[in-house]
């Protein structure tokens, strides 16, 4: 059997396109009973895998919860609310492949985002291409918003801002603090969080007296922590991710470098922290866009953060993260601006996403000209018991920050 | 004694001299068969983006055939030189950024910009192949893979970001192609970058077939077979293979050309992600490296393979989170069984599954 | 500025110790099999999670679950040289790299599978405390030496040491090196080749899993975390000569060096490439590298 090239060619590429094509047959329209169809790839597998799963979880319980109540109220009817998910295994590329299917075949109305810079930026490249309004509870980096995109709206605040809050926490504790040490990942996310943090340090007469950046991934910042030592900051900070903000703390520990207060911009927000650092995540802060302690009145369907977060962990067993309320604050901007609209045309709901600002359980919803949520980020930290507790702005907060830090060899 | 004359090796023949059973079948007369079926494949592929395909198809053809352009690209310098590169991500992320960078800051159209990114990666590549080229096997695999990750470093460092912004990345202008708004935009812009795909499928395919017939392919067919001979025989071997290696890059830039404008943002995480050099590597190997149109199919069987694990779902069960997994054990069982790609199967007078095991024999310790 | 020496110096010399055994499993497979392991990394990710397993379930001390997880590592090493790599040994170099590859790929994914991405940390109590050397009295700064560290640069020591006796003057040992000097007069004097190379792949893969060990309490790490490791293995071999235990030892000191006093320096963000460069130039300069010979 002598194959032709050639022939084996095209059967390829006809093998290609029928795995394509595998998708079910696009939804009818149903004339009666009206489902808003969203679509939404999310990193199920892969790197983030875990904030993934928290943001499918996010979004599952709000169609639940909210057709149990009779769903949106578009116009004159209530509609139904379903969502597709595919998993995008954390990879940008096939992140765009899937939201490019979920709008030409399977037709869905409204788009909803994946977690992940990498992903996020593809996938709103999508939305944008096919002016679909998409909004997305995993993506901080200005740069998704500065494209002159008509159609993304983010409910994570700009990577710029996220130190901010902690520095003021620092400095109404701590007026006279004033030698900072920066140590800053090589990543999109946190190079943001280092170019919105530095000029607000210069701003506030504070002293950046060491910051270096490391190779994403690296196993060792022994010799950063060793140089930062040598300048004796009062406080350090990072722009990281939650692998290297353990890393530089376990270093730290271990080389010495002792500091009145530490944050970061991701780790110490997660509770996996505490638990990968035990007794040495103590007194170290992080910042977060939500926590179920937070204070917040919402005219939405769960209200608080505490009813939210018991009906999240009534349904899936544990509490939510940031990424499981960012994830439904994203449906329910979607919510209130169809619901304002009377439809779910595209121009329409974008219109009405402009303009949205309505106090809900995850906070202010309101979006800047450029899409990205108008949100200040709360500070919190992990105290003497183990657990991890809102510690600033103070009208949300649920304790007073602990400070200073004691030297490591004191503890 | 008139016919004491030796013989000497006319190496400016136009007949190609047959380096591969695969090309000596390209060079009878089964030529012309083989041409009308590729001809054939070709109309079908051009005329593909107007069959009313839904653009997920047409962005999935378009990224396949980015894959065998990568293939071919390494062919290049992996299957006709024998240099196993596998650092090639290194000039897809320059082409991305030389692309980019052209386009945002000094507002230079799409082609040239492609074109010159392209160009910058070439100009890399003989810098940097230079001094790396002078190393063998082994050696010069680790060393272009430590190419890959240096050059990633040095794009996202804060001494370049005032020109490459750093690991923040870069936007660049979202195609809009004029006149058009809403559905017919999009679909504009899926035929368009798959047109651009499909000519540099071309490009890259024509300029392997050049090389078959130059003096350089026949140069760099003997570093692969015995370099010290060639080396003898008066062949420059450090230009052959910087040119080798020049070429590879260059298409490689192109493609990371049409990736930046593509996807309109370009991260260095995510042009300098060794998964692309893989890729292409196991698409050549897969379809047979030293073959003119061997890693173009391999390039589609790998990129179909990719897309049944991730989309379909046999038996009811979600393949999506064995799928590397899978590819992995993929590679391995090609690698033991099929080690000179598919290629084999046309070298052959019988095909029977002995071949697999005379494959295996050959091999094992 | 003296802590600051004072400190890095000692940063070099304890991380020297660990990245010499590191490279050491590496460097002899590469020697004996001549083949360069792209799965390496993933050995010492293994060695890592089996660590974490143990100290996380059954709260045995980390230093303790050694030995178990160079017995888990010894195993499989075993089984993946005689099952799978003595399949494609005498193929060419790209057929080798690749099914390394492939390989490393699927122990990836199958920890990825197994663990999940989470990333992990192995933190006993005695975690961060360690010694304090050249104390000032006033700001009561000095130059630490960690516990852990030093323990971890001891049992490299101790495990470098003993590999080489093992190979001078075990019959085994010989055996190994034999083959690996020539595989065929081996042969001809009774060594069974294929289950020689079985054993010093276990080998390496054993010291690769005690590496893993030692790393899972100095460092927090997901099943990515190889990937690093294996590039560094390959340059602290080529600095260091390949056939060479010395060698291996010195072409860490030297790597832990240079890397430790790039992180000081502002070209810290391009550490990675320094590396790289010092790669570069070690094989077109001194290719055989500082110790290299014929062979171990």
């Amino acid at each position: 059997m002598k194959l032709h090239l050639s022939a084996l060619f095209c059967l390829l590429v006809v093998m290609s396109l029928a795995a394509g094509c595998m998708a079910p047959a696009p939804a009818a329209a149903p004339s009666k009973p009206c489902t808003i169809t969203f679509g939404a790839a999310v990193s199920l597998t892969g790197a983030t895998a875990k904030e993934g799963e928290y943001v499918k979880n996010g979004y599952n319980m709000f169609i639940e919860d909210t057709n149990k109540q009779g769903g949106f109220k578009v116009g004159k009817q209530q509609c139904t609310i379903s969502v597709k998910i595919y998993d995008d295994e954390s990879n940008a590329d096939t992140s765009a492949k899937l939201i490019e299917k979920l709008v030409t075949e399977d037709k869905v109305n409204l788009l909803l985002g994946p977690y992940g810079t990498g992903p996020v930026f593809s996938a709103s490249a999508i939305a944008e291409k096919y002016d679909v309004p998409m909004v997305e509870p995993g993506g901080a980096g200005i740069k998704i918003f500065t494209r002159g995109f008509k159609n993304v709206w983010g409910t994570l605040p700009a990577a710029g801002t996220y130190l901010k809050s902690a520095v003021d926490m620092i400095l109404a504790k701590d007026p006279s603090a004033k030698n900072v040490a920066l140590f800053i990942e090589n990543d999109s996310f946190s190079q943001e969080v280092a170019d919105g943090i530095t000029p607000y340090l210069k701003e506030k007469g504070l002293n950046l007296v060491y910051s270096e950046q490391y190779p994403k991934g690296t196993k060792d910042v022994s010799s950063l922590v060793t140089a930062a030592k040598a300048k004796n900051p009062d406080f350090v900070l990072g722009a990281s991710h939650l692998a290297d903000a353990e890393l530089v703390v376990k270093q730290a520990k271990d080389i010495g470098l002792n500091a009145k207060a530490w944050a970061f911009s991701v780790g110490p927000s997660t509770p996996e922290f505490g638990t990968a650092l035990g007794k040495d995540s103590t007194y170290i802060l992080g910042v977060t866009p939500w926590t179920p302690a937070m204070k917040f009145q919402g005219q939405d369907i769960y209200g608080t953060p505490l009813k939210f977060s018991e009906a999240f962990k009534a349904k899936y067993g544990y509490e939510p993260s940031y990424h499981s309320a960012s994830a439904v604050a994203t449906f329910i901007a979607f919510q209130k601006a169809i619901e304002a609209a009377g439809s779910v045309e595209p121009k329409a709901v974008r219109e009405q996403l402009g303009k949205l600002d309505v106090p809900t359980f995850y906070g202010q919803l309101k979006f800047a000209p450029e899409g990205i949520i108008v949100k200040p980020m709360g500070v919190v930290q992990w105290d003497t018991d183990g657990k991890m507790v809102s510690v600033w702005p103070k009208d949300i907060a649920e304790k007073d920050p602990l400070y200073p830090a004691p030297p490591w060899d004191k503890r | 004694m008139s016919n004491l004359k030796p013989e000497t090796p006319n190496l400016q023949s136009k007949k190609p001299m047959p380096v591969t059973r695969w090309d000596r079948l390209l060079g009878t007369r089964r030529n012309a068969v083989y041409l009308g079926a590729c001809a054939v494949v070709l109309v079908v592929l051009l005329i593909l983006p107007h069959m009313s395909l839904s653009g997920f198809v047409l962005t999935s053809l378009t990224t396949a055939l980015l894959l065998a352009v990568r293939a071919q690209a390494w062919n290049f310098i992996g299957g006709y030189t024998g240099y196993a590169a596998f650092g090639n991500v290194a000039f897809y992320g320059l082409g991305a950024y030389g692309t980019a960078i052209l386009m945002t800051k000094l507002h230079w159209p799409f082609f040239l910009a492609m074109l010159v990114g392209g160009l910058v990666a070439t100009v890399y590549a003989v810098i940097v192949g230079l001094p790396v080229l002078r190393m063998r096997g082994q050696y010069f695999a680790i060393a272009t893979l430590g190419v890959a990750e240096a050059t990633r470093e040095l794009v996202s460092s804060p001494q370049l970001s005032r020109l490459t912004a750093g690991p923040t990345g870069i936007n660049l202008p979202f195609f809009r192609p004029a006149g058009l708004s809403g559905a017919a935009a999009a679909e504009a812009g899926s035929i368009f970058f798959y047109y651009v795909a499909m000519g540099l499928v071309v490009l890259v395919v024509l300029a392997t077939w050049w090389l078959t017939r130059s003096k350089l392919g026949y140069s760099l067919v003997a570093i692969r077979e015995d370099e010290d001979a060639a080396k003898m025989l008066g062949i420059n071997t450090t230009w052959a293979k910087v040119a080798a290696f020049a070429l590879s890059a260059f298409f490689t830039g192109l493609v990371g050309g049409h990736y930046a404008y593509w996807r309109t943002f370009i991260l260095p995480e995510e042009v300098f992600n060794v998964r692309y050099t893989l890729e292409g590597i196991l698409s050549a190997v897969l379809g047979g490296p030293g073959t003119i149109l061997g890693p173009v199919v391999g390039g589609g069987i790998y990129d179909a393979v990719s897309t049944f694990l991730t989309f379909s779902k046999p038996f009811g069960i979600d393949l999506g989170q064995f799928h590397v997994t899978i590819l992995g054990v993929f590679i391995v069982m090609v690698i033991v069984f099929l080690p000179r790609g598919v290629a084999d199967f046309f070298g052959r007078r019988k095909l029977s599954w002995g071949m697999f095991l005379e494959n295996v024999r050959q091999n094992r310790v | 500025m003296g802590i600051l020496i004072g400190q890095s110096l000692v940063n070099a010399v304890l991380l020297s110790g660990m990245l010499a055994l590191v490279a050491l499993g590496f460097s002899i497979v590469w020697g004996v099999l001549k083949i360069i392991n792209l799965a390496h990394g993933s050995f010492i990710m293994l060695g890592a999670y089996v660590t974490f397993t143990l100290f996380s379930l059954y709260h045995v001390d980390p230093f303790l679950t050694i030995p178990v997880s160079m017995l888990a590592l010894f195993l499989l090493g075993y089984l993946i040289q005689t099952y799978i790599v003595n399949w494609v040994i005498r193929a060419p170099l790209l057929v080798t790299f690749l099914l390394t590859f492939g390989l490393d790929i699927i122990l990836i994914n199958l920890a990825l599978f197994v663990w999940q991405g989470d990333v992990r940390s192995v933190s006993p109590a005695y975690a961060g405390t360690g010694l304090t050397l050249f104390r000032d009295p006033v700001t009561s700064q000095g130059v630490q030496v960690p516990y852990v560290r030093l323990a971890a640069f001891a049992i490299s020591l101790v495990l470098a040491g003993l590999l080489y006796l093992f190979m001078s003057y075990t019959k085994l040992g010989r055996a190994i090196q034999a083959t690996g000097q020539d595989k065929d007069a081996a042969q001809l004097t009774g060594v069974r080749v294929a289950p020689t190379y079985a054993l010093t792949f276990a080998i390496g893969a054993a010291l690769a899993g005690a590496a893993g060990s030692l790393i899972s309490v100095m460092q927090p790490f997901d099943p990515n975390m190889g990937g690093g490791y294996r590039l560094r293995a390959f340059i602290i071999v080529v600095l260091g000569g390949l056939g060479s235990i010395p060698g291996v030892i010195l072409g860490s000191v030297l790597f832990a060096l240079v890397d430790v006093l790039v992180g000081i320096s502002p070209l810290a963000p391009l550490k990675d490439g320094v590396a790289f460069a010092m790669l570069v130039l070690v094989l077109i300069f001194r290719p055989t590298g500082i110790a290299g010979k014929a062979f171990y």
